[in-house]
């Protein structure tokens, strides 16, 4: 791939050992799914100011430039070379930071480029203080067509984590819907398998 | 640790019915060949097109 903006801010923060994931709508193929984006969002995993300071600076060597003065304890900064941009975030969701075993499902995706697991994508989504029906629609595709691969008991732990289950049965309860016989028997799947787990 | 900004979670049988439709749009273009690597590079291309 080209060195574009996103594939530069990889490739970086690759040289610091930074583990770093793409979010939000460009994310979807990994997961089966598509919708159009204008959006790049990365995120980083960095711990310190120190780290964070470093990383800028090895951004601003490779003329990416930020208007702002990034802090460890932000949500995300935004980054912009030429006429392109990034938002980087420091955390997965506004709703939540990284853990140990967010970490450790990071899925490869393309070159040296990363996403979340599907369970941990789909709580950025359920989670997210702004979240939209875009969100919601983006839950229902991955959920239907990534059903026989989810770690159902995982993502039920996840969502009890950030106290959703409410929300997440509302999504549930729409594949109760009758539509047709094909999509019956899909949408009962996905309730029984996150019931069973 | 509940944000209660989020909006009420309200799906139609029209949302059902389109994510469905979606979903299998994206297999089918699995099926024509189109990896999901590159549809990723296709997006990515668009959107920083101007760089």
């Amino acid at each position: 791939m080209e060195s574009e903006l996103t594939q530069t801010i990889f490739n970086v923060a690759a040289q610091f050992n930074i583990p770093a994931i793409i979010l939000g709508g460009l994310a979807l193929p990994a997961y089966n799914v598509f919708r159009t984006t204008i959006d790049v969002d990365i995120c980083v995993y960095i711990i310190s100011q120190k780290g964070l300071d470093e990383f800028v600076v090895a951004l601003k060597r490779e003329d990416i430039e930020t208007l702002q003065q990034p802090k460890i304890e932000h949500d995300l900064f935004t980054v912009f070379r030429h006429h392109s941009e990034a938002e980087i975030w420091l955390k997965p969701c506004d709703a939540f930071s990284w853990d140990q075993q967010m970490l450790e499902k990071i899925q490869h995706y393309v070159d040296n480029i990363s996403v979340l697991s599907l369970e941990d994508y789909i709580l950025t989504k359920l989670a997210r203080a702004d979240r939209s029906s875009i969100d919601i629609d983006d839950i229902l595709q991955i959920l239907i067509n990534n059903y026989k691969n989810i770690d159902w008991k995982y993502l039920r732990f996840r969502i009890k984590w950030r106290d959703l289950m409410r929300e997440f049965k509302d999504i549930l309860q729409a594949f109760e819907i009758d539509i047709n016989n094909e999509y019956r028997t899909i949408g009962k799947t996905i309730i029984d398998k996150f019931n069973g787990s | 640790m509940k944000d209660n900004k989020r909006t009420t979670i309200r799906i139609t049988k029209a949302d059902v019915e389109r994510a469905f439709k979606k979903a299998e749009q994206f297999k089918r273009l699995l099926k024509k060949g189109r990896t999901k690597e590159q549809i990723f590079k296709d997006m990515l291309r668009l959107i920083e097109g101007g760089e």
